[in-house]
């Protein structure tokens, strides 16, 4: 079973031969290998070969990331807010102990998330929104996030002028309101010892 | 059919001029005919020709098509979708020429850049904006409407409510300016100084507990209760207490769910074991009473340790007899556990980690005085110690007397104030990673002068967390 071959095919028309388990880390696909709605060959019709290839290369790369107890990325569920964000450890072992699966587990992850790092190191904003698409599309959660993530690093320091000229959104507000919202968050544009408010 | 032809024979007309209009001069006359061939063939091509066509002709009139493709503002629209056109062999082509051109690249990828985010699904637009980071949300506010909105919008709250648990700030008031907050970003390690405006300005209203984003405050007298999400300015004031207790209290804050939609719970307990409970939901003090009586009375609470939760129990150190006492929410039980404070301690205080329960302490020895960490043993109910400050940072305290207060603890990471005479020392300690830090300084927004911190409390900082 593990020796399946599926084929997905692009909007354009490229056709790419990938393992079932890495197939089926394209949820969509996933349903429809479940469902027996189809024989072997997929067509994937929103998504250029291009971009597909770019999927198919991160879900090889985390194609054990559901095996992996650590790993969240995936999850469509987080756990209680009030939960408090540090690894469980016995409770009467010492701090600085943690088993030698622990510790394999910790850096199989730190590795991947290295790899991810370089994966998205080189794509052009409009390729990192190609891929954004396809992942949503084709229920990539784990991609998905990592593409949001990078889009927010991306931004982070830009001024609301700037965010608006890359994404091409429009001013909407009056100059009255645009004053008042930027009075009442004034607090989060101040420097040590100064105030700088960027003014419209 | 024959009037299809003639519209597109007119559009290709008009395509092939403003491709020639809006594309900048080459540099060389080779990548003219470079950039202009592919073009002109694939709109010749018979399999490519209907399918770019039709959509254009179904949706619109021909005066509307026209319309369209003569329109300035969409000329990166029209280079899309020429884009899109292009069989895979003649991207190889184009990239050829883009290797010559780099001008040429750049006046392409500059009108991209503006026509794909157009097409972005604005839903996607949240869970980018959940991840930036928390003063730059706020920032962002002023982007457009839709952006501000954000804020109140409950599917961007449960974008946010998903995300992973952030490192906690710290709300923290001084000796001075009591009623505007001096709130810290540990991990920018920044100041910020919000203001909520609602809060009395008469009167000094200290930080005592929080959860969900969510700060609740009480008057120095003890007799009136809030509660603020500082960020927001979100505001309520807590209906008046059926007891009339103006003495000290201790006050603790658990979240009926995973965020503030669910609602959340305030408890006091003063120091004769009558306590109250507060339900959001209802908006009323919903449980009174007193601690029950196998638990022995009365109860010394430490008041400088503040209460810490873990899920929807609330624990307590006692001084006498020394130990914890716990709370839970759910089930409104009260239990106590006797349990032996470390030798030469003082100035101790109860933290949590995760489900831990962390003691942080000082040490005097001679005159040699260091911040210590123990952790609860639950099996064994001993304090076991599992981490000192830093050797060197001891030096500094040296022969000194020094007081210690904790400025709220939250999600592993604890904030000590440490005290002398001449200095106020902030550090945070962190327990998984065990790393001590030191804390800036605080001034004021154009002020030069240090301001020393009184008490204060850790929160996790919320855009959509309301009161």
């Amino acid at each position: 079973m593990s020796s399946k071959k599926i084929v997905l095919t692009s909007s354009d028309g490229e056709s790419f031969k990938v393992e079932e388990v890495v197939a089926r880390k394209l949820q969509i696909v996933g349903h429809i290998i479940e469902d027996d709605c189809a024989t072997n060959k997929i067509p994937i019709p929103n998504v250029t070969g291009e971009i597909l290839a770019k999927v198919i290369e991160y879900c090889k790369k985390h194609v054990e990331d559901d095996d992996d107890v650590v790993e969240t990325h995936e999850s469509s569920t987080k756990g209680d807010k009030t939960v408090e964000e540090a690894k469980k450890k016995p409770d009467d072992v010492a701090v600085p102990e943690s088993t030698e699966g622990d510790d394999e587990a910790e850096d199989k992850k730190e590795k991947l998330n290295e790899w991810d790092a370089k994966f998205m190191k080189d794509f052009d904003i409009k390729t990192i929104f190609d891929i954004i698409l396809a992942a949503n599309y084709l229920n990539v959660q784990g991609l998905f996030d990592l593409c949001s993530k990078t889009i927010a690093d991306y931004i982070k320091d830009m001024t609301p002028e700037e965010v608006r000229e890359l994404f091409n959104i429009e001013n909407d507000f009056t100059p009255e309101e645009e004053e008042a919202i930027r009075n009442e968050n004034a607090w989060t544009f101040e420097q040590d010892g100064k105030q700088q408010v960027p003014k419209p | 059919m024959e009037e299809e032809l003639a519209m597109l024979r007119q559009l290709i007309g008009q395509l092939q001029e403003l491709l020639h209009n809006g594309s900048p001069p080459p540099p060389s006359s080779s990548s003219s005919l470079s950039s202009s061939s592919p073009s002109f063939l694939v709109l010749h091509h018979p399999q490519y020709q209907n399918g770019w066509c039709l959509p254009c002709i179904e949706d619109t009139s021909a005066d509307d098509c026209c319309d369209i493709v003569m329109a300035g503002g969409k000329r990166p629209g029209i280079f899309k979708m020429l884009e899109t056109v292009k069989p895979p062999v003649k991207r190889t082509r184009k990239e050829r020429t883009q290797g010559k051109s780099c001008t040429e690249v750049d006046e392409i990828s500059g009108n991209m850049d503006q026509e794909i985010w157009q097409e972005f699904p604005q839903d996607l637009f949240e869970d980018v904006v959940s991840r930036l980071p928390m003063a730059t949300f706020f920032q962002f506010r002023a982007v457009c409407r839709k952006w501000n909105a954000l804020i109140d919008s409950d599917s961007f709250s449960r974008c946010f409510t998903e995300l992973p648990q952030t490192i906690p700030w710290f709300y923290t008031i001084t000796h001075e300016n009591v009623n505007s907050g001096q709130v810290y970003d540990p991990s920018l390690k920044k100041w910020h100084h919000p203001i909520i405006p609602a809060l009395p300005k008469k009167s000094i209203v200290l930080p005592m507990a929080s959860a969900g984003g969510l700060v609740c405050f009480l008057d120095i007298g003890h007799r009136n209760f809030y509660v603020s999400n500082p960020l927001t300015k979100s505001f309520r004031e807590l209906p008046a207490r059926s007891f009339k207790v103006w003495s000290r209290v201790a006050v603790g804050m658990t979240l009926n769910g995973n965020s503030t939609s669910h609602g959340y719970k305030v408890l006091w307990v003063g120091c004769e074991g009558e306590y109250e409970v507060y339900d959001s939901l209802s908006n009323v003090w919903t449980k009174r009473g007193t601690i029950p009586s196998n638990i022995k009375l009365p109860v010394l609470l430490n008041f400088k340790s503040q209460p810490v939760a873990i899920h929807s129990t609330l624990y307590f150190m006692l001084t006498d007899p020394e130990g914890i006492l716990s709370y839970d929410m759910v089930s409104g039980k009260w239990k106590q556990f006797i349990i032996p404070g470390p030798p030469d301690l003082s100035d101790h205080t109860l933290a949590a980690c995760g489900e831990r329960l962390m003691l942080v302490g000082l040490l005097t020895k001679n005159a040699a005085t260091c911040v210590c960490i123990w952790e609860l043993q639950k099996m064994t109910l001993l304090w076991k110690e599992v981490d000192r400050m830093p050797n060197i940072w001891c030096l500094e305290f040296y022969g000194k007397h020094i007081r210690m207060n904790c400025l709220g603890n939250k999600g592993c990471l604890i904030l000590l104030s440490l005290r002398s005479r001449q200095m106020n020392r902030l550090i945070t300690y962190n327990a998984v990673t065990r790393e001590w830090t030191k804390v800036p300084g605080c001034t004021v927004p154009r002020g030069r002068k240090r301001l020393w911190i009184a008490c204060g409390t850790a929160f996790h900082p919320s855009p959509t967390a309301r009161a």
